[in-house]
C-alpha cells in the first residue's frame, strides 16, 4: 500500500433485522489526520462508528488496523487497540467525579485500592492538555455540555487512544465553546492522534477536516479532499439531489405588530426582556446556551411563572398562566426537545398531531377519531413527513421528520398566530434542514409571526428579518438583517470584557 | 406548502382481524373459560348459581380496579385504598349507628372516601416532586389510624340496623345487585378511558408528562381527578363489603391496593404508565373471582390460594416479554 492509512474498512455491511444498515461500505484514515464522516440521518454514519468500536459486528468486511487485519469481539478489543468514541450525548455518570467519570473502568489501583491521588493528579494532567476550566473533583452533573464532552475526550485520552472518533460533537455547543473543541482538535492532531468526526454542520468540517467520506442510504458515496469541494456537491453527495436555496426567505410584506411582550423578568433565568414581532416577519432570538432564551420563551408560553412581564397579542394584554392559555390565545411553541417534550414517542404520529386539538374535534368529550385522522392525514402530508401511516410510532422517524410532525402538530392548531421555533433544525440533516426553513418561508406568507431561537449563525442570518441577542438573561440588542453578521452578533452575545478576546479568536 | 413528494400517508388501521384475536384481552378470556372448566372438573358444586352467589364477597375490591387502573396508566400508584375502605366502612357504621337514614349513610360513606381520595390528589399536584407511592403510603398509615382511633380499643363496629344493608344483597334473578354495579362501573371506566379526551389525557400523561404538559394537558388537574375517582370508588367498596361483614375492622380493606394493582397488571396494564386498558383488568379480576370461588370450594387454604393467584401474576407479566422474543425469533428465521 503506498499510503499509509492507521485504519482501514472494506466492504463492510451490517444488517439488521429488517435492514442493511450498512451496505459494502470502506473507510480509510490516515495516520494523523482529521477524516469527516458525513450523511443524513439515517444513512448509516453511527452504525458505522459502532462497528469501529466494536460495538456491533459486521456481517461482511474486513478491517485493518496498522495494516494487519483485526476483528473485534466487543468494546473492549477495540479500547484495548487504541480506538475511543466520543458520542453526542455523554454517556456519563452525572453523580460521580470527573475523575470517576474519565477512569471509569480502568481505575488506577494498587493491592486492589483505588489511587484516588494519583488518579486525580493524572485526570489533572488531561484536563490541563485540554486546557479545561475545571477540576477533576468537581461533580459531573454540574458541568456544562461542553465541559461533559472535555472529560470524555480527556477519558478517550487516558486509554491512550491513537484513533479517537467523535459523534456530532459540536451539536450541543455554541459558537464560542465550538471554537475551543476545534482548538483541542488540533491539538490532538498535531500529537499525532488521528481522529474522525460525524457532523451535521459544514464549518466544522471545513475549519477541521482535510478529508470527508460521505454516505448515503447506508451506502459510501465517496472521500474527497475538503479543499477541492464546495457546499453544493457536498450537498447533492449526502442528500442526492441539488439543493439550490439552502434558506428561501420569501420577500414578505412585513404587517402591523402582533406580538409583543414587555418587561418579562424570572428571577435567576432573565430580566426585563421586551420583544415584538410583526405579521410575517421572522424574528431571530440568538445568544449563547444559557443566556436565557429558552427559558423567556417558556414564560411567554405559561410553561413556567414568569415574576414580571406582559404578553400583548394584537394590541391586547393575554393572561397566561398554563400552556393552554397561550395555545388558546393563538401563541404555539415548538419546543426544543422534540423527544421529551415535542412527541410522545410510543405514540402513533396521527395522535401526536391531534392530541392539542382533540378536545376541539370531540363531541361532548367523545373523541371524533375519524375527524382526527383526517386533520392529522392533511397536516402531515402537507409538511411532507416520510411516513408510511398515521399509526406509525413517533419513534420510529429520524429527527428531521419528528421535527415535522411537531410542525404539522402546530399547524393543526387553526388560531395559531405566533410560532415559537425553539432550536427547529437541532440534529435535523441537511435535506430536512431546507424543508424546515421553506416551511418557515411560507408560514412568514401566510402572515403570521415567527420566533426562532437557534445557536447556528448560519440559519438565524440567513431566515431572519429581525435578530434579538441575549446574553445572561437580558437583551443586549437587536439587529436588522442588512447589519447581523456573525461578529455583530457575537459581539452582542458575549459579556462586555472579554468580547474582543473572542472575537478575535474566532 | 403542500408536499412536494406528493407522499400519501395511509389512516388504515394496521391492525388486522387475528392479530386483536391473538391480543393479551383473547388470551385472558380463554384463561377465563379454562378456570371456569378447572372449576366445574374441582367440584360438582361450581355451578353458575352458586359462583354468583359467593360473588359479593369478592367483588367489593373490583370497584376499586377501575380507577386504579386510571392511576397506572398515568404511571402514579395509590396504596391507600384499602384504608380509605377501612375508614369509609367505619364512618358509615358510625353514621348507621347514629340513626341516620340509610340513603345519608350512603352518602357519607361515599363522601369519606372521596375526600381522603382527594387528600391524596391535593398533595400530589401540589406538591409535583413527590412520588405517589411515598404520599399514599403516608396517607394509608394515617386513613387507617383515623379508623382505628374511631373504633378505640375494641378495634370492630359493627352496623347494627343490619336491616338496612339488605336492600344491597338482594338478587335480581341469578344476579347479586352488586355484580351490575361493577358491570356499570365498568362500561362507565371503559369507555371513559378509550372513547374520550379524558382517556387520552391519561394516555399521554403516562407516556410521556412533560409532551402532554407541553401540549396543553392540565396534567396536575386530572392527577387530581384521578385520585379522588379512587377515593370515591373505594367508598363504593366500603359499601358493598359492609353488606356482606356488617362490621368494620381494623384489618378491613387491608391488602386491596396490592389486589387490584394486581389483577390491572394480569389484565395487561403497564405499572410504567401509557399502556394497557381496562377491558384486560375487568376479565383478570373475573378470572381471579372465578379462581377463588373454585378454590374455595374444594376448602383450599386461603394463602396456597394466593401463592397461586401470585404464581399467574408473574406469568402474566412476564408474558408480553416472552411473546416479543418469538416475535423476533420468527422474524431472524425469515431472514436468514
Amino acid at each position: 500500500m503506498a499510503e499509509d492509512y492507521i485504519l482501514e474498512l472494506k466492504g463492510i455491511t451490517k444488517i439488521f433485522p429488517g435492514v442493511k444498515a450498512l451496505n459494502n461500505v470502506q473507510f480509510q484514515l490516515r495516520r494523523g489526520e482529521v477524516h469527516a464522516l458525513m450523511g443524513e440521518n439515517g444513512a448509516g454514519k453511527s452504525t458505522f462508528i459502532k462497528v469501529i468500536t466494536g460495538v456491533h459486528a459486521a456481517e461482511e468486511g474486513e478491517m485493518f488496523l496498522n495494516g494487519k487485519k483485526v476483528r473485534f469481539k466487543g468494546p473492549r478489543d477495540a479500547q484495548a487497540a487504541g480506538i475511543a468514541a466520543v458520542y453526542q450525548h455523554p454517556t456519563s455518570y452525572p453523580e460521580l467525579s470527573v475523575t470517576e467519570n474519565i477512569f471509569m473502568g480502568h481505575e488506577i489501583r494498587k493491592f486492589g485500592m483505588i489511587q484516588w491521588n494519583v488518579m486525580n493528579q493524572e485526570a489533572q494532567k488531561l484536563l490541563d492538555r485540554l486546557d479545561a476550566d475545571f477540576s477533576p473533583t468537581e461533580e459531573m452533573g454540574a458541568l456544562s455540555v461542553a465541559q461533559q464532552q472535555m472529560v470524555e475526550i480527556a477519558k478517550a485520552l487516558s486509554t491512550k487512544a491513537k484513533i479517537i472518533i467523535l459523534d456530532e460533537p459540536t451539536a450541543a455547543l455554541t459558537q464560542s465553546e465550538s471554537e475551543k473543541l476545534y482548538r483541542i482538535v488540533d491539538q490532538l492532531k498535531e500529537e499525532g492522534v488521528s481522529i474522525i468526526f460525524i457532523s451535521h454542520r459544514f464549518e466544522d468540517m471545513y475549519r477541521l477536516a482535510s478529508r470527508v467520506t460521505v454516505f448515503r442510504d447506508s451506502q459510501y458515496i465517496g472521500t474527497y479532499d475538503v479543499d477541492g469541494i464546495t457546499n453544493a456537491d457536498l450537498i447533492k453527495a449526502m442528500v442526492g439531489r441539488e439543493i439550490t436555496d439552502m434558506y428561501p426567505k420569501p420577500e414578505v410584506k412585513i404587517g402591523k405588530e402582533i406580538f409583543r411582550i414587555e418587561g418579562m423578568t424570572r428571577t435567576g433565568y432573565f430580566k426585563d426582556v421586551s420583544l415584538n414581532v410583526h405579521a410575517g416577519e421572522i424574528v431571530g432570538l440568538s445568544g449563547l446556551v444559557g443566556a436565557g432564551r429558552t427559558e423567556v420563551m417558556e414564560s411567554v408560553c405559561g410553561i413556567t411563572k414568569p415574576n414580571a412581564g406582559k404578553v400583548y397579542l394584537d394590541g391586547k394584554q393575554c393572561r397566561i398562566r398554563q400552556p393552554l392559555d397561550a395555545m388558546k390565545e393563538g401563541i404555539i411553541l415548538l419546543p426544543e426537545d422534540r423527544q421529551k417534550e415535542g412527541l410522545i414517542l410510543n405514540w402513533g404520529l396521527g395522535q401526536n398531531v391531534t392530541l392539542p386539538i382533540q378536545s376541539e374535534l370531540a363531541h361532548s368529550g367523545f373523541n371524533d377519531t375519524a375527524a382526527e385522522k383526517k386533520v392529522a392525514k392533511q397536516y402531515l402530508e402537507e409538511v411532507d413527513t416520510k411516513a408510511v401511516s398515521i399509526y406509525d410510532p413517533a419513534s420510529s422517524l429520524s429527527g428531521g421528520n419528528q421535527q415535522k410532525v411537531v410542525v404539522a402538530k402546530a399547524l393543526a392548531q387553526k388560531n395559531m398566530k405566533v410560532v415559537i421555533m425553539d432550536e427547529p433544525t437541532k440534529g435535523v440533516d441537511v435535506g430536512a434542514k431546507a424543508e424546515i426553513y421553506a416551511i418557515m418561508g411560507e408560514l412568514a406568507k401566510k402572515g403570521y409571526g415567527i420566533i426562532m431561537i437557534s445557536s447556528e449563525m448560519p440559519e438565524i442570518i440567513g431566515m431572519c428579518d429581525r435578530i434579538y441577542v441575549m446574553c445572561k438573561g437580558r437583551i443586549t440588542g437587536c439587529l436588522d438583517r442588512n447589519e447581523a453578521t456573525q461578529e455583530s452578533i457575537l459581539q452582542l452575545s458575549m459579556e462586555k470584557g472579554n468580547t474582543k478576546k473572542e472575537v478575535a479568536q474566532g | 406548502m403542500a408536499g412536494k413528494s406528493g407522499r400519501e400517508i395511509s389512516i388504515a388501521s394496521n391492525k388486522s382481524a387475528l392479530s386483536r384475536v391473538l391480543s393479551w384481552e383473547g388470551a385472558l378470556v380463554l384463561i377465563f373459560i379454562a378456570v371456569n372448566i378447572l372449576g366445574v372438573i374441582l367440584s360438582e358444586n361450581y355451578t353458575a348459581a352458586n359462583v354468583l352467589r359467593q360473588m359479593p364477597r369478592y367483588l367489593a375490591e373490583i370497584f376499586i380496579l377501575f380507577p386504579m387502573g386510571y392511576i397506572l396508566i398515568l404511571a402514579d400508584i395509590d396504596i391507600s385504598v384499602g384504608s380509605i375502605v377501612c375508614l369509609s366502612a367505619t364512618m358509615a357504621c358510625f353514621a348507621g349507628n347514629a340513626g341516620l337514614p340509610f340513603p345519608v349513610v350512603i352518602l357519607v360513606c361515599l363522601l369519606v372516601g372521596l375526600i381522603c381520595g382527594a387528600v391524596n390528589g391535593a398533595i400530589l399536584a401540589k406538591f409535583t416532586e413527590l412520588p405517589s407511592m411515598i404520599v399514599t403510603l403516608a396517607t394509608q398509615i394515617i386513613f387507617r389510624g383515623i379508623a382505628e382511633v374511631s373504633m378505640g380499643s375494641g378495634g370492630t363496629i359493627s352496623y347494627t340496623n343490619s336491616a338496612d344493608l339488605i336492600p344491597l344483597t338482594t338478587m335480581a334473578g341469578p344476579f347479586p345487585i352488586s355484580f351490575f354495579g361493577v358491570v356499570i362501573a365498568a362500561v362507565i371506566f371503559i369507555v371513559v378511558l378509550s372513547k374520550t379526551t379524558f382517556g387520552r389525557k391519561l394516555y399521554a400523561i403516562g407516556s410521556n408528562k412533560t409532551a402532554a404538559y407541553y401540549a396543553g394537558v392540565k396534567v396536575e388537574k386530572i392527577r387530581f381527578i384521578v385520585f379522588s375517582l379512587a377515593g370515591l370508588m373505594s367508598g363504593f367498596c366500603a359499601l358493598v363489603l359492609l353488606s356482606v361483614l356488617f362490621s368494620a375492622n381494623t384489618t378491613t380493606g387491608q391488602g386491596f391496593e396490592m389486589e387490584v394493582i394486581a389483577m390491572a397488571v394480569f389484565g395487561g396494564i403497564a405499572t410504567t404508565g401509557g399502556k394497557g386498558n381496562l377491558v384486560g383488568g375487568f376479565i383478570a379480576a373475573f378470572i381471579i373471582v372465578c379462581l377463588r370461588v373454585a378454590l374455595g370450594l374444594i376448602n383450599m387454604n386461603t394463602q396456597l390460594i394466593l401463592v397461586i393467584i401470585g404464581l399467574m401474576l408473574i406469568i402474566a407479566v412476564l408474558m408480553p416479554g416472552i411473546s416479543q422474543r418469538i416475535k423476533t425469533m420468527k422474524k431472524m428465521a425469515k431472514q436468514s
